[in-house]
């Protein structure tokens, strides 16, 4: 069976047609084009979507209407619970209150 | 950990911000056919990027409690929030198996 040598020539012009007919790009030499890079799709929309945010902030309700006098009960119940914490004298100590030497906390003066 | 949640969606958004240059650096960075000097100043530009536009920076947290490791992609809970949601039947389509 002797197979008919088909010239090297043919075979590039072969491959020529078929990349412009496919809309390939020719690379004979195989050199790095970086048009990987290009193919993907941008990951952005997909990434900001991850965490579902708030459609409506209520400092955004409180901003568009300032003459209601709106409160927010959520905020208002935390600055409360701080203010009945430090009443009972279980507030945050104060800057200075305590020395810090070598990762031990001592009393200060 | 809230914090946390609040640092990834910093990242995350100047990640998309920065998307496009930052493709286009990579393209010329990896083509051949562009000068060498060319190539190398791109590469330098894409170090040069800020450090949380690039997208490994990122890293999926649960929603719950900003928690980062044991994320369930599916729900975006880790694992105990998971189990907690989905027997308290908050997550639509979850059972306990039993067999």
């Amino acid at each position: 069976m002797a197979a008919t040598a088909v010239p090297s020539a043919t075979l590039q012009r072969l491959a020529q047609l078929s990349c412009k007919l496919f809309n390939n790009l020719y690379n004979p030499t195989n050199a790095r084009t970086g048009n990987k890079v290009l193919r993907g799709r941008l990951l952005g929309p997909a990434l900001t979507s991850y965490y579902p945010q708030k459609l409506l902030h209520f400092r955004d309700v409180k901003a568009a209407y300032p003459n209601l006098g709106l409160v927010d009960l959520e905020e208002k119940e935390r600055l409360d619970e701080i203010a009945r914490r430090k009443r009972r004298g279980k507030g945050t100590p104060k800057k200075g209150m305590f020395l810090v030497t070598g990762g031990r906390v001592s009393w200060g003066v | 950990m809230r914090s946390r949640i609040l640092r990834d969606i910093r990242a995350r958004n100047a990640v998309a911000e920065n998307e496009l240059v930052r493709q286009a650096y990579r393209y010329i960075t990896r083509n051949e056919s562009i000068s060498a000097r060319t190539r190398h100043q791109a590469q330098l530009a894409l170090n040069a990027l800020p450090k949380q536009s690039s997208p490994v920076f990122i890293k999926n947290r649960c929603l719950e409690t900003g928690r980062a490791r044991g994320v369930i992609r599916d729900f975006r809970l880790y694992r105990f929030q998971f189990r907690l949601k989905a027997l308290n039947g908050e997550l639509p389509g979850v059972k306990k198996a039993s067999w």
